[in-house]
Formats: C-alpha cells, structure tokens, sequence
C-alpha cells in the first residue's frame, strides 16, 4: 500500500512540477500526456456555456452568413460562418464553412464533400453536380474518400438512384422556404445511405435549404440547416 | 451585434477511463461493432462500416480458441491481444500479436502458486508461441491451424497441435428463429495436449526440466511422444454473450502429480464470456470439476484507435485568381529586396508557428520558396508537409509558383518535397485530392543549404529546457516480476548552429523499487546487467553530450556525438547512412568508443572499456514490415549479428521482435542462451486523438543478459530520414490535405 502512495506522491509532484517545456524542441512524451490530461479536466470544469436561443431577431443583427450543423451520432451543434466561396474545375461552387474552434466542413452545390477537424473524417468526395442546380442532379456513381486504418484512406464507392418527393417547404427559424425534396439512395460498400436535400423549387433559384447527408464511417449523418444567406 | 458562438458543442460529454489508465475521449457507453440485422436504410446502423465486427475470443493462454483448449480461428489482421487468466494458483499473462492474417505470436509470463519443484515456492516462467493457419474456413471445410505452444523456453506449457474449427449460423442448423452462432473445434495434441486420453503416440519425447537454461528451439520434440485429441464448443446466443464447453486433453501432470497445486477431478470445462465493451472481455469458469477459473482478454487494433485522431482544420488556400487581381501584384522585384524577403520569411514563421511547424530557413527567388521547416506536431510527415504548403500558399508573394518543402531534423534536410502551387490551388477540392497531389509532387534529395538561405531570427542560437516525468521498469525478477522507478527528468538542449547540439539531462527518481532486484551472476563483463548497481542513486546525470549531424553528399547523412551517452556508458560515436530519397533500402556504418560509467552515473568512469559498432542493412516491405540487419561487435567484446523485424503502421503503432547471436557460448551467455525480445510503442496521438510525434515504447526481453547487447546513442539517423523518404510519403498521402 506504502508503495501505491509513494507512486500516488510522485505523479502528484510530476503533475504540479510538469507543464513545463521551453523553446523549440518536441515535449517529452510523459508530458504531452500528463497536460492532455489536465486539460481533459480543465475542460470539464469550464464546460462553455449554452447556445443563446436562437431567433429570427438574432440572426437579423448578423452580418454574415450561417448555416447550422447537428452531427447526429454525437448529439453535437455548432453554427459556422462562410471562410471560402470559389470554384475548380469541377461543375459547381464550393464553400467552405468553419466552426471557431476549427471544425470545418466544405460543400459543393449544398452537397458534402469533405469534413475536417472531426476525427476519421470524409477526405474527399465526387458528388454529381450541374451549373445552377442545387443538390444532386442524377444518379449514378458516387465516391466518398474517407481516413481509415490510421493515416490511410479508404474509398467507399456506390451506386445511387435520384428521387423527386415533390414540394415540401421548410421552416427555419420563424420562415418558411418553398422547397422541392430530393431524396438519393445510395448502395455499396457492404451498406445504404440516404442522403435528403430540401431545395429551393422558385424559378431561378437553386439554395439548399436543408439537408441530411452522409459524411462517412465515423462522423455519420450530418444535418445542415442554412440560418442565414 | 452579438455574434453567434461558432463551436463544436456536444451536448453529451463522454466521459472516459477504460483499460489505458487516463485516455481522454474514450467513448463510456460500450459499443458493439456488430452489424444490425435489418437496419432501416438512411439510420447509421445500415451505411457502410470500417469498423470491424468483435474478434474470436480467448483462451487462458491468450490465444483465440475455447477456455484452456485453443480453436483455429485468427485474430484480425494487426490485432494485439493482452490476456490475464487465473485459475487453480495458476495465473498467465499472454501478450498475442496477429503478425500476418494467417500467422499469429504470443508472449506469456506465467506464475504457479505454491508449485515447491526445481527450487522455487512460486514457479515464474517465460513462453512464445505461434500459430500458423493451414487453411481459411471454406463452404464444408473447417479451418485448421496449426500451434507450437512454449516452443523456445524451458517449456513449462510446451505443446504441440492441429486444431480445426468450423462455424454454424443458429438459424441454418434448424433452431428455428434462433439468433447466434455455434463454432465446434476439435483437435490433436501432443506435449500437455497429449497428456491425457492419449490415443497413440509418436517416437519419444523428452521430459520436462524445470530450472534449465532454456532458450533454443525445442526441434527434438515437436510432434513427438503421446497424442490426444480434444474439442470443444461455443455458442455466442448474441453479440455480447458466449457459452463455452471443452474437453480437455492436459493431464496437469506437472501441477497435479508432481506437486499438488490443484485436483483434476473431470476432463470438462465449461465457461460464460461477456463482451463488455469492444476491447474488453470478462470471462468466468468451472475447471476440471474443481477450479474456479476467471479471464480477462483487452484486445487492441492498431488500425482503430481508442480516440479518433482530430487534427484542427487547416485554413482553406485562396487560389491566387481571387486577390492578386492585377499585374503588378505578379512581380517579382520583391526578390531583390531584402528587407521585403525578410518580411515574407516572417510571414511564413508566423504561419507555420499556427500550426506548430518551425522555420528554419527559407530561400526565395521570384519564382520559388525552398522552405526548411522543423515538424515537432505531427507524426505525418505528409500531413506536416500538407500544413507548410497551406503556410506558404497564404504567405508567399503571387509570382511565386514552385514550393520546395524540405523537413529538418537536428540541422539535417531529410528529403525535399516540390509541389506547384497552381495544383495546390486546383486540386484541394478534387474528388481525388491525396492521390491527385501526390502523383504532381516530387520528393528528391533535400540537397545542400543554399548559400543565399534567409535564417530564422530566433533559432541559432537557440536553448530549449523541459521537466518531465519518466518511468523505468525491469521486468522477469523471480522474486518480483515487475519493478519500477518513477521521477523526474530535467533536460535542457543548446543548438548554436544548425546540426550542432548540447544536450543533457539530470534524472532525480521520486519512487521505486528496482534497486532491490537480483544482483548479476554474469561469467561475461557486466556490461548490462548491474541495472541494480545503477538503480542504488537517486539523483543522476542521465546523459551530457554534444552532437553535429550533417549531410555529407547526395543520399549520405553523418553524425557524430561526444560525451555520456546514457546512463551506463559514455565516449565517442561516429555513424554514415546512406539512404536513397526513393529507395526502400539503406545501409549505416557506426563506430562507437565507449567507457562503462561508474555506477553513481556523475562524471566518473568504470574501468571497462570497448571499441562497439556494427554495419547495418535496412529494408521497407510491404504491410509497414522493416528489417534491419547488423553485423559488428557488441558491448561486451562479442561479435556477431542481429535480425529484426518490426511492423510499424502509418500511425506510429509498433511491434517488433529481435534476437542476436553473437561468438559468446550459451553457456557463458546463462538464461535464455542468447539475447531476444520484442519491442512496442504506442503513440502518444494514437492514444489521445490529437496530433504529437511522441511515443511510449518498451523493449522487453524475456533475460537482461551481458552478449549482444549495444550501446544507447541519441540521435540515430535512420528512423527520422526513413519517416521523411518517398515511401512513407506515400503512405500516408492521405494526411496531405488534413
């Protein structure tokens, strides 16, 4: 037992002395564990305050644009702002949205094709896409890239079919967008998703309003509400 | 305006703390990965999945199979399996690594309980095993594996078996509805599986001797002697719960004839087994009609860490086409300014800091930026490479359209990474980004610092301190199997020029207990085996040296270090690597002259000294495999050679093995006949999910003898050069973009 509360005594002092590493060399790894540990608990006592209830009021102060993201599998919401708009080669406009805490998520005509900062992330992803359409626009093959098997990658390939539900308007936050619903059934690597888009159906327009998509393995399905333009 | 709060909240915390002590992250609620039968399509249970469903589970000695009888089932592929079973004063803890998909290895440290024979009350013991699978389960045939049990120690457990396993769906054998699996096993064994109900017998077989030297290849008795065979069954009614019941065929003579540690009243066992989470399994058992059994089995993959690796997502590159709108944004008479230039290298200091990078050196023309960086974050070098680009791309003036990336290790390039700026721009965003950018880089020698290279302001000189704690155990004391001492370390470095380095540590020990262990008995010089001796002090000087490493032509690194290298040994070492940027081979030279240092490890010396050093070959298969070949002289004046293979996988996970044979006698050489081990590290981000280049890594070897054994250099060049070269590169491409 005196053994245990040596032991106890030591990491004890370990812990008040450690924190400690200066200039620009790599921490020792005991202490990269023992302030990721401390941290850990710091994190729990100061957990962030709640999310101010979201109204209409609030988002018209805003001056830029938001979109909301729930991750399903983990219970977890955050609001992210607008870092990028551009475009490639590749038919469609991308952007890329970014929590504060650097969580980013990048979409490509309202479609999901990468994640990072999450954890087993989606890498990259081939979605079908037209100019001035929103959501998908066909069926056919998709190709998600996700990190696996530690620093590697694994490429899930389906097959999907494009479904038209017909209008369903949504509501977010006190105004109801018309809306067409999309719905893509996708097949293959040993599974099926369903990815659901709500589209802006007035003429001219091609806003995803709302979504539930898939965004690999680890993180799940994702759904994604734009608050703001 | 109030802004809105932008963060990541989880609404439930996981809170933590399984089998590797304090692990942030890991998820509380224990999950099963088995896939639900008729999952709605759009719920998470039915999209694709990589984690893989629960493995086989495990026998008292630490091996997928019954409870004391093993099955022919394999681990997956990389699984690493740590295994404590207790039944009838016997306890064993197994340590099984599956090193191919049909090949399987395991270490176990075993204790018999008040066995009174060969001079020990409590019988400790050291075994391998390994298991080689003869063919995979097909449509009517069973899988069959085969086994050597304590193949190589003094042979307590030594076994030898076939076994063949076939599996059963519930619902296809006519139980109706019923859900679950059944798996029957039966097999032949000869040793212990031969002891009981023998049904033949093959030539003779040598009987147990405990107590000898041990150590070499049984080979006179593998297969040989009386056979029995032995079956079994279990049935796992859902994904959580398994019934067991075997008839065993070891007879416990050792145990139960020649000592009395237990009764052996039945040849039945039978046992329950709970998956509690995806990494623990508790079991609990009935043995041979009178023993009270229980198991616990931790299974890790390497491959599926504990906490997903979440790094902070890098800022987005802003391809040049969207701010440098106009002409005169695209000059190049920047160049030939100095102060704009030492702007810019600011800039990209700035830059990289953000994301933990260090600049060593940048050298600009109009059209290219050589950066040196120094990567102490990430253990990618792809993903560190990945960052510097993004650091560049944000920082670099537009006429600047070739990034030449060389990471720096200790003032050394290690290789150089060329990436046009326009495919960083086109390319981010590709459905096949990694493979894209990957396949219009180049990775080359870094070359020599150009002449005109701009310094960073704050490095040379540079001085750099840390506190930290360490431990350090001693293992296989008959009296004690486990020791160890705790404390802290104080370290601190001084680099006045790039290559060159002062560096030392003073060791104080806060607790612990190694210095009551077992005084060496060694016929040969003790060149590691007065652990104990060392272990007497408290507070020690544990190295104080200088180092210059450098790059003495194309594909060459040199280094050379003077001063107390470690604790027990101190002089001069020079090594020579040369290793191709896109090469899987590589060659070394090392020279060391050392002097054993006094056992109070201060600034004094033994009166033992030893010119040591060896020539290496390296070489990189496939799957992470790296072998390593030595030839030389070792510490204590013996020559001779080492073979090892180590696995590593692209997340820094590790598993190794060793042996060296050298002209020492087996004899001279005392327990174990020559020098073995295997080594694993676990790395530090695998463990918390957050970048870092540290790991926690253990050799252990079954005997701390005096042949074979080498001295402890800092700062040996191969592994950081191998991290930056082509193929690890490639490996890991993915990273880039993270």
């Amino acid at each position: 037992m005196s053994m245990f509360r040596m032991t106890a005594a030591a990491l004890a002092a370990a812990l008040l002395l450690a924190g400690c590493s200066r200039g620009p060399e790599k921490t020792p790894a005991e202490l990269e564990v023992v302030q990721a540990v401390a941290e850990q608990f710091s994190r729990r006592r100061n957990a962030p305050p709640p999310p101010a209830e979201l109204t209409r009021a609030l988002l018209d102060k805003q001056t830029q644009a938001y979109i909301e993201v729930t991750i399903e599998n983990r219970d977890a919401k955050a609001y992210l702002t607008r870092a990028l708009e551009r475009r490639d080669s590749h038919p469609g406009t991308i952007e890329v949205w970014r929590t504060q805490d650097n969580v980013s998520i990048a979409l490509r005509q309202g479609m999901v094709i990468a994640t990072r900062g999450l954890g087993g992330g989606l890498l990259s992803a081939q979605v079908p896409t037209a100019e001035g359409a929103g959501g998908p626009v066909r069926g056919g093959a998709r190709r998600y890239t996700v990190r696996a098997d530690g620093n590697s990658q694994r490429r899930l390939n389906m097959a999907c079919s494009l479904h038209d539900l017909g209008p369903e308007p949504v509501e977010i936050v006190e105004i109801t967008h018309p809306a067409r619903r999309l719905q893509e059934r996708c097949e293959g690597a040993g599974g099926v998703v369903v990815n659901d888009y709500w589209v802006d159906s007035r003429p001219g327009r091609n806003q995803v309003w709302q979504s539930r998509q898939w965004a690999g393995p680890e993180t799940g399905y994702l759904r994604i509400r734009q608050l703001r333009l | 305006m109030t802004p809105i709060k932008t963060h990541m909240r989880k609404a439930r915390v996981p809170a933590a703390l399984l089998c590797l002590a304090a692990v942030p992250g890991l998820a509380q609620i224990p999950d099963i990965t088995r896939a639900v039968p008729d999952a709605a399509p759009g719920s998470e249970e039915a999209a694709p999945r990589l984690k893989p469903l629960p493995p086989p589970s495990l026998t008292f000695y630490g091996s997928p199979g019954l409870i004391d009888m093993p099955s022919a089932e394999m681990l997956p592929d990389g699984q690493y399996a740590v295994t404590y079973s207790w039944f009838g004063g016997t306890s064993r803890y197994n340590i099984t690594f599956q090193a191919l998909p049909w090949l399987s290895a395991s270490f176990r440290y075993n204790g018999i309980q008040d066995l009174g024979l060969f001079g020990f009350d409590t019988y400790y013991d050291r075994g391998f095993d390994v298991r080689a699978r003869l063919w995979r389960e097909r449509r009517w045939l069973p899988e069959v594996t085969m086994g050597l049990q304590d193949f190589a120690g003094t042979g307590v457990y030594a076994a030898e078996y076939f076994v063949a396993t076939k599996r059963f769906e519930a619902a296809a054998l006519g139980w109706g509805r019923a859900p679950g699996r059944l798996k029957v096993s039966a097999g032949l064994g000869w040793g212990r599986l031969g002891s009981h109900g023998a049904i033949g017998s093959i030539g003779s077989r040598p009987s147990f001797v405990g107590g000898s030297t041990g150590g070499t290849l049984s080979t006179d008795q593998w297969f040989r002697g009386d056979v029995a065979p032995f079956a079994g069954l279990e049935w796992q009614p859902d994904a959580r719960w398994s019934l067991k019941a075997e008839y065993s065929s070891d007879a416990y003579v050792t145990e139960t004839q020649d000592s009395d540690v237990f009764e052996r009243k039945s040849s039945l066992n039978y046992g329950v087994e709970y998956q509690y989470s995806d990494r623990l399994r508790l079991g609990a058992y009935y043995l041979y009609g009178s023993e009270i059994g229980v198991t616990a089995q931790i299974q890790l993959n390497p491959k599926h860490p504990p906490t997903l690796m979440a790094v902070p997502a890098p800022h987005p590159i802003i391809p040049r086409s969207q701010w440098a709108t106009e002409d005169a944004h695209w000059r190049q008479d920047w160049a030939s300014s100095a102060p704009k230039s030492r702007k810019i290298r600011d800039l990209a200091a700035e830059a990289l800091k953000a994301d933990g990078l260090v600049l060593e050196a940048v050298t600009l023309t109009g059209t290219t930026a050589e950066l040196r960086y120094r990567n102490n974050r990430y253990r990618s070098q792809s993903q560190a490479a990945g960052r510097a680009a993004r650091a560049l791309a944000q920082t670099m003036p537009p006429s600047v359209e070739t990034f030449r990336l060389v990471p720096v290790r200790r003032g050394i390039g290690l290789a150089a990474i060329e990436i046009r700026r326009s495919d960083l721009e086109a390319l981010e965003f590709d459905p096949e980004a990694a493979d894209a950018l990957f396949a219009a880089a180049g990775v080359q020698d870094a070359g020599a610092l150009p002449a005109d290279a701009l310094f960073s302001g704050e490095l040379y000189p540079a001085f750099a301190t840390s506190i930290s704690p360490y431990t350090q155990p001693a293992y296989f004391d008959p009296e004690k199997p486990f020791r160890i001492d705790a404390g802290l370390d104080f370290a601190a470095s001084y680099a006045p020029a790039p290559g060159w380095r002062i560096a030392g540590a003073i060791r104080q020990r806060l607790a612990g207990n190694v210095k009551n262990g077992r005084a060496s008995n060694s016929v040969l010089p003790h060149v590691r085996t007065d652990q104990v001796e060392y272990a007497q002090y408290g507070t020690t000087l544990e190295n104080l040296y200088v180092s210059r490493l450098w790059k003495p032509g194309r594909n060459l690194y040199a280094r050379a270090t003077a001063g107390l290298f470690e604790s027990m040994y101190g002089g001069i070492s020079g090594e020579v690597l040369w290793k191709p940027v896109n090469s899987r081979i590589g060659f070394g030279l090392e020279a060391n002259y050392v002097v054993q240092r006094d056992f109070d490890q201060r600034f004094s010396f033994r009166d033992y000294r030893v010119l040591t050093g060896h020539a290496s070959a390296y070489y990189e298969l496939d799957r992470g495999y790296q072998l390593q070949l030595d030839a030389g002289r070792y510490l204590a004046g013996d020559y001779g050679g080492t073979f090892s293979l180590n696995r590593e996988f692209d997340n820094g996970f590790l598993v190794g093995a060793f042996f060296t044979l050298t002209n020492v006698s087996a004899e001279d050489f005392g327990e174990g006949s020559f020098d073995k081990g295997f080594r694993f590290r676990i790395p530090v981000d695998w463990l918390l999910g957050k970048p870092s280049r540290s790991g926690f890594g253990l050799t252990i070897r079954p005997t701390q003898r005096d042949g074979g054994q080498r001295v402890a250099v800092p700062d040996r060049l191969y592994g950081p050069v191998r991290e930056a070269h082509r193929k690890s590169l490639e490996d890991q491409r993915a990273r880039f973009w993270e």
